[in-house]
């Protein structure tokens, strides 16, 4: 186990992925989640709008440092086009190719 | 023209469209299609393993000593699961793997057909990617993008995992699409370059050049940590180049061994839990430490709460999940280790660290350890360095006798330590040997085992016989599953449960392999035997009963700090 200090204060990020309509590339994408136990609320898939791509949606209760670290691991999988991570004080940053 | 052909012969011509030459694999029901196909396609050789976990090994030793896509292939069900530790192992090493493996037909999937597994999702967290071949039209295209994506930007493996009837149906074939569909894919993150500051948007390559620049330009006790990247990439003449212009002191991980050549002035050695106490306290003592192609994993960074307090990262990768993963940094710059090294050589002033390097030496203590007699790990790997004059491949197994080769033997010549290093699989050398030679058949390649890592994969002799695979093996035989003994010893009040492990006649086995087997004892017997061996046309062992109780020193506890090794003492290490 690492070094326990103070666990920074969780907080929501509301992630957007646009990645291909293909189920082993979503349950690749929801591996990157469980592998890290990571707690997520509500969970939408919806069609992007483009052919082929589908947008994944959820909200991830951790803090900064853990969701800028699911968003790196989401924006390497191949399949994956984009990862948008929106702090709830309205920031965001965007992981693109 | 066209011609009509079954999926199974699509599959070997779109491998040997890709340049594939060597192929490790074992046969099965799912996956007969293929091999009927086989035959038809002399430019692929096939490497007929006695387990298929040896097949992705060999595969995997393949790709790390090549560069090249290295290819394995199994039938469905438990071919494909013993395929599961190699594509581990590949995954974590960063090595370029693809994976075949039959399937049974469509219209059983999901049935609990014979030999049915969801390899698919099975292999889905270690690797890059992988198919199910629904439709034999894709499956050209599919290979094809498979072996793009192995080897483009941070290596790995890739599992395409083929129905039987998809092998078996026919179609009108008109050659693979020009484009494939790899190519229409946007760059890898990495490939672009990118640098990356806390709290700050990427910003571009240069920015994050100069910043690294200005950091060694202002550090009094700079360190250089060079990992598997610099393998990959081949950036071992800028490593230097770097080295060399800045007189840094370089470090080089378990993966990193042999990019930078052992008994230069400025290499250091390795770092981490078994790293040698000046290493380890250079670290604790640097105030820039310029990291490239590693990720400061937990072996390398004991506690990283207490790892190099005083210093400022900069990380080069070319993965950018792994800037800040591990331990903060002043400084991400993501991309290919040589590009961005070559920019660094450009952007540095030239300077001196001597002082430094001069207070790091030091830190350097002799080496206490003893062996009972005079036939330490030191001795037998100056004999094996001897006897192939230095020019050799090697390649280790897991656990004690992999640290000693890690810390003790001299590489001269880049990407010629050959390890599993982040999974640690025991049974690794012997497969990935034959995997080694593969690829460089003019060369030789010593296989260094434990007496436990040995007898797993063993049955691979058979393999080495029946193809003709020269590989040298080297049993250090201490009667135990040594490292593990050795935690027992350390941390578990020397309750040395269920490490003591029987060995059969080594001699004997490999006689019955009808491969030459040699026993050695005593030091004196090291140069004719090793040399004997080396010289021998086609595979040889060699056993060498070491001290049993010998262990690695010095050793940083599991979580511990960097500053606090346990060292060997000297009346104790000789087997209390």
């Amino acid at each position: 186990m690492s070094g326990v200090s103070a666990p920074p204060p969780h907080s929501a990020h509301t992630v957007a992925v646009l990645l291909d309509d293909a189920l082993v590339t979503l349950n690749r994408a929801f591996g990157v989640l469980r592998r890290r136990n990571v707690p997520i609320e509500g969970l939408a898939l919806h069609p992007s709008g483009t052919a082929g791509v589908s947008r994944l949606t959820f909200v991830l209760k951790a803090d900064p440092l853990t969701a800028d670290r699911v968003a790196q691991q989401l924006h390497k999988m191949i399949g994956v086009r984009s990862v948008m991570v929106l702090a709830n004080d309205d920031s965001s940053t965007e992981a693109k190719r | 023209m066209s011609e009509m052909l079954s999926g199974a012969a699509i599959l070997c011509r779109a491998l040997v469209d890709a340049g594939v030459e060597v192929i490790f694999g074992y046969p099965g029901g799912a996956i007969m299609p293929f091999y009927h196909a086989l035959p038809d396609h002399p430019r692929l050789r096939h490497i007929l393993v006695r387990h298929e976990q040896a097949a992705a090994h060999a595969a995997d030793g393949y790709a790390r000593a090549s560069g090249r896509v290295g290819v394995c292939v199994a039938t469905s069900g438990p071919g494909a699961t013993n395929l599961v530790t190699g594509l581990a192992a590949a995954y974590m090493d960063s090595s370029p793997v693809v994976a075949i493996t039959g399937q049974v037909s469509r219209p059983m999937i999901g049935r609990d057909a014979f030999q049915e597994t969801d390899i698919v999702g099975i292999t889905l967290p270690i690797t890059k990617q992988n198919y199910l071949v629904e439709d034999v039209t894709d499956l050209a295209d599919i290979v094809a993008e498979a072996m793009a994506i192995a080897v483009d930007g941070r290596p790995g493996p890739v599992l395409i995992d083929v129905p039987k009837d998809v092998q078996n149906q026919k179609i009108e074939w008109r050659g693979a699409q020009a484009s494939g569909a790899a190519s229409h894919r946007d760059p890898r993150a990495g490939a672009r370059g990118q640098s990356l500051t806390p709290g700050a948007s990427p910003g571009s390559l240069e920015d994050g050049v100069r910043a690294a620049a200005r950091l060694i330009a202002g550090a009094e006790r700079p360190l250089l940590m060079v990992g598997h990247g610099v393998i990959l990439s081949e950036a071992y003449a800028e490593v230097r180049t770097l080295a060399e212009k800045t007189g840094i002191p370089v470090i080089t991980t378990l993966l990193g061994i042999s990019a930078f050549p052992d008994g230069h002035p400025l290499h250091l050695g390795m770092p981490g839990m078994h790293g040698e106490v000046h290493v380890n306290r250079a670290i604790q003592n640097a105030d820039v430490i310029v990291g490239i192609g590693l990720r400061f994993d937990d072996r390398v960074t004991g506690n990283t709460a207490s790892f190099a307090p005083q210093a400022r990262i900069v990380h080069i990768d070319l993965d950018r999940a792994e800037i800040g993963k591990n331990v903060p940094v002043a400084v991400g710059i993501v991309g290919d280790a040589r590009d961005i090294t070559r920019r660094l050589v450009a952007a540095v002033e030239p300077r001196r660290c001597e002082r430094w390097v001069e207070h790091i030496r030091g830190f350097v203590r002799t080496r206490t350890e003893s062996y009972r007699g005079d036939l330490s790990p030191e001795a037998i790997l100056a004999s094996i360095y001897e006897a192939s004059h230095g020019d050799c491949t090697i390649v280790t197994d897991v656990g004690q006798h992999q640290m000693w080769v890690a810390k003790l033997y001299p590489y001269q010549r880049p990407n010629t330590h050959i390890t599993s290093g982040g999974l640690g699989a025991m049974g690794f050398a012997v497969p990935a040997a034959m995997g080694v030679h593969l690829a460089r058949p003019a060369g030789t390649v010593w296989a260094i085992s434990g007496d436990g890592g040995f007898q797993m994969n063993m049955a691979e002799m058979a393999t080495m016989v029946q193809e003709g695979l020269p590989v040298k093996m080297a049993v250090f035989n201490n009667g135990y599953l040594g490292m593990v003994r050795q935690w027992q010893q350390f941390f578990h009040e020397k309750r040395y449960s269920c490490t003591p492990i029987w060995s059969p006649d080594y001699v004997k086995l490999a006689e019955a392999y009808s491969i030459p087997g040699y026993r050695v004892k005593e030091a004196s017997e090291l140069a004719d035997v090793v040399g004997r061996a080396n010289a021998e046309p086609g595979p040889a062992l060699v056993e060498f009963l070491i001290e049993q109780e010998a262990n690695v020193y010095p050793m940083i506890p599991p979580g511990g700090s960097l500053s606090e090794p346990i060292e060997a003492e000297p009346a104790a290490a000789a087997g209390d």
